[in-house]
């Protein structure tokens, strides 16, 4: 019963110790690190993470700790982002292979991804980027490339995600733009329902 | 009861005694076995720290420094950090019982029982924390209350629900495992109770994938995460189904006798094939199944009561219980479904040459068993509260003149002045001078052996000495 006092001791001081690290900017480095990493992209610095050409690499390799951190990477905050914000509406066309489902250039054949335009939500809270999977004219899954993250932009995402995303999702359901409001997520449903609605009109 | 027997020191060392049954131990000793380090425990505690820091590893590196600005973020923040620990704390808990013989060999039942119950309380802890946390960070992004955020989960999450249920579970498993409250329950209850822990692993999956942070996500993180689950469950299925399967097959075991060593106190003999090439060690105990209508749903851990010796096992029990008094009923030829073997208690595992054996009531069984296969000159200090409950001591009399092994049988309650005496620090020297550079198994009651560990570790024995052979699982 020691051992387990002192196991529960250690799980709280450990907590606290990664919380307060984290907390406080600028201690760790390492953090800081792997999204400033992202803009050698040139396509568009540091908005659209998931086009970081190490994205789609990563997955084979399986490497530990890099890809962990490229694959968490849309939904952590840009460093860059006040330099590079960009009105809504940009199209980032033809992204297929680079979602970390897809099988790099195979889905031509029958089905298509389409990726929408990274749209950037009301109150700065972040970047909405949608891409759909279109098999003949139907819409059969969704999913985010980004999402506003971050403090109270976690849950708010979380909770977009859940709604609209996936095979059995608002979008596959609906099959259109016209998806109900998540509550309390206004602003990042919004600009959600405008990149899908520009990808839905590149698709059809 | 009033005037219990004390003799304090009968010493019988090398006293002729012919009559030692037709079935007593081997026919020619055993050799001793060789030493186990301590090697395997510790690559095995290495490995399992290890992957709780990688468990962590994906937080920590998906969450950019500086980030966790307000109080809701940095409550959200641990709730994830708890939750990661909590997840990997539960595949550990679930692989430590998976009885797979690596673990049982590397750590030995009895550590991995301690092991698990250390582990079981941090892992409510944490689930509990995880529960907390994430409803208050939650609830306090939303602006609502933490009651109306439970609504939310249930309502709005998938998955939500089973995962709620998985901690109910988890903590009726975890509240029945106290020591009161467990004393208190029949042990097939808090068995069946704690074999609901499954339906943990099964419920508690799905919102691991659905809304954690750090798995939601196609990617690596959640490749291993699920590859760590399909490890665990592996190793159940290898573990509780296929290895005792094949042991079972192999050594056919069958109920060759009942025999009553005392009043209370019987033996069961057992046979079956290929008995020659069991490896097995004094001092180890299988789970055993008697397969009969009343018996074969439950399983009980009894040590063997004699070394291998290619001809038959044995073990004795006490009858203190319904399923123990079943036992003194079993007709020969039944089958019986064997477990193990499993444990440290085992002359292998000793540090030192010679080695002090304090044996209370039953607890001598082990301690008979390993006896055969000690290097000659270890000492037994065997309590019994009458003469009557001394069991086997034919045989341990035997054992005393074959493998130069000297007994003291110590008579009476715990108060007796005698008794009192001989298991103080000072009488422990006395009797055995050498006794801090001895290797010291101890098996009885929990009281004789929270009493001899004290008076042993004044005595001067060094932790790493004192071998406990405990049966909590």
């Amino acid at each position: 019963m020691r051992r387990a006092l002192f196991a529960i001791t250690g799980l709280a001081a450990s907590t606290t110790a990664l919380v307060v690290l984290k907390g406080s900017p600028g201690a760790t480095q390492v953090a800081q690190n792997l999204p400033t990493a992202q803009p050698v992209n040139p396509s568009g610095p540091g908005v659209d993470p998931s086009a970081d050409p190490a994205a789609p690499a990563a997955d084979p390799t399986g490497a530990a700790p890099k890809p962990s951190g490229t694959a968490d990477a849309p939904t952590s905050p840009k460093p860059t982002k006040s330099s590079t914000t960009r009105p809504s509406g940009t199209k980032t066309t033809a992204k297929a292979p680079t979602a970390p489902k897809t099988t790099t250039k195979a889905p031509q054949s029958t089905t298509r991804r389409v990726t929408g335009p990274t749209v950037d939500t009301a109150e700065d809270y972040g970047y909405v980027q949608v891409q759909i999977v279109v098999s003949g004219n139907k819409i059969i899954d969704a999913v985010t490339l980004s999402l506003p993250s971050g403090g109270e932009s976690d849950i708010h995402s979380g909770d977009v995600r859940n709604k609209y995303n996936g095979t059995g999702g608002e979008v596959v359901q609906k099959q259109s733009a016209n998806l109900n409001t998540v509550s309390g997520a206004t602003a990042t449903s919004n600009a959600y329902k405008q990149s899908l609605r520009a990808a839905i009109e590149q698709a059809f | 009861m009033t005037h219990s027997h004390t003799h304090a020191a009968g010493r019988r060392t090398g006293t002729t005694s012919s009559r030692h049954g037709g079935r007593s131990a081997a026919p020619v000793p055993p050799q001793i076995p060789a030493r186990r380090g301590p090697g395997g425990r510790r690559l095995l505690a290495a490995l399992l720290l290890v992957g709780l820091l990688a468990s962590v590893l994906p937080w920590w590196l998906g969450t950019p420094a500086g980030s966790l600005r307000t109080t809701a973020a940095t409550v959200t923040a641990a709730g994830r950090i708890t939750g990661l620990i909590a997840g990997y704390l539960l595949l550990v808990q679930v692989l430590m019982m998976s009885r797979l013989s690596v673990l049982e060999r590397w750590i030995g039942g009895e550590q991995l029982a301690r092991w698990h119950r250390d582990i079981g309380a941090t892992l409510l802890v944490a689930v509990l924390s995880h529960l907390s946390l994430i409803l208050v960070g939650y609830a306090d992004l939303r602006n609502q209350s933490v009651l109306a955020e439970v609504g939310t989960l249930l309502g709005d999450y998938e998955d939500m629900l089973s995962a709620f249920v998985a901690t109910g579970i988890m903590l009726v498993v975890g509240f029945s495992s106290v020591r009161a409250i467990r004393r208190a329950l029949p042990y097939e209850v808090w068995h069946l109770l704690h074999r609901s822990s499954y339906l943990v692993l099964l419920l508690g999956y799905g919102h691991q994938f659905t809304h954690g942070a750090q798995l939601y996500k196609p990617g690596p993180v959640r490749t291993g995460w699920i590859a760590l689950y399909l490890l665990v469950v592996a190793a159940l299925l290898w573990g509780r189904v296929i290895a005792p399967l094949a042991f079972n097959l192999r050594y056919r075991l069958r109920v060759a006798d009942v025999v009553a060593e005392s009043p209370d106190t019987i033996s069961i003999y057992l046979t079956g094939e290929r008995l020659g090439r069991l490896e097995m060690l004094g001092g180890q105990y299988f789970r055993w199944r008697f397969l009969t209508p009343g018996c074969w749903w439950q399983s009980h851990p009894f040590s063997v009561s004699a070394a291998a010796n290619g001809r038959w096992l044995r073990l004795t029990v006490k009858v203190v219980g319904r399923h123990t008094a079943d036992l003194r009923d079993l007709e020969p030829g039944t089958r019986v479904w064997a477990h193990g073997p499993s444990g440290t208690f085992t002359a292998a595992h000793r540090v030192r040459e010679r080695a002090l054996l304090i044996a209370g009531g039953s607890g001598i069984t082990p301690i008979r068993a390993m006896l055969e296969e000690l290097p000659p000159g270890a000492a037994l200090i065997y309590r019994a509260r009458t003469p009557a409950d001394v069991l086997l001591s034919r045989e341990l009399d035997w054992l005393a003149q074959e493998r130069d092994t000297s007994i003291w049988y110590v008579i009476g309650s715990r108060d007796d002045p005698g008794p009192r005496q001989l298991m103080s620090p000072d009488g422990l020297r006395q009797l055995v001078p050498d006794v801090a550079r001895r290797d010291v198994y101890l098996c009885g009651p929990p009281g004789l052996v929270e009493q001899s560990v004290r008076a042993l570790r004044r005595a001067g024995v060094p932790r790493r000495q004192i071998h406990l052979a405990t049966f909590e699982l």
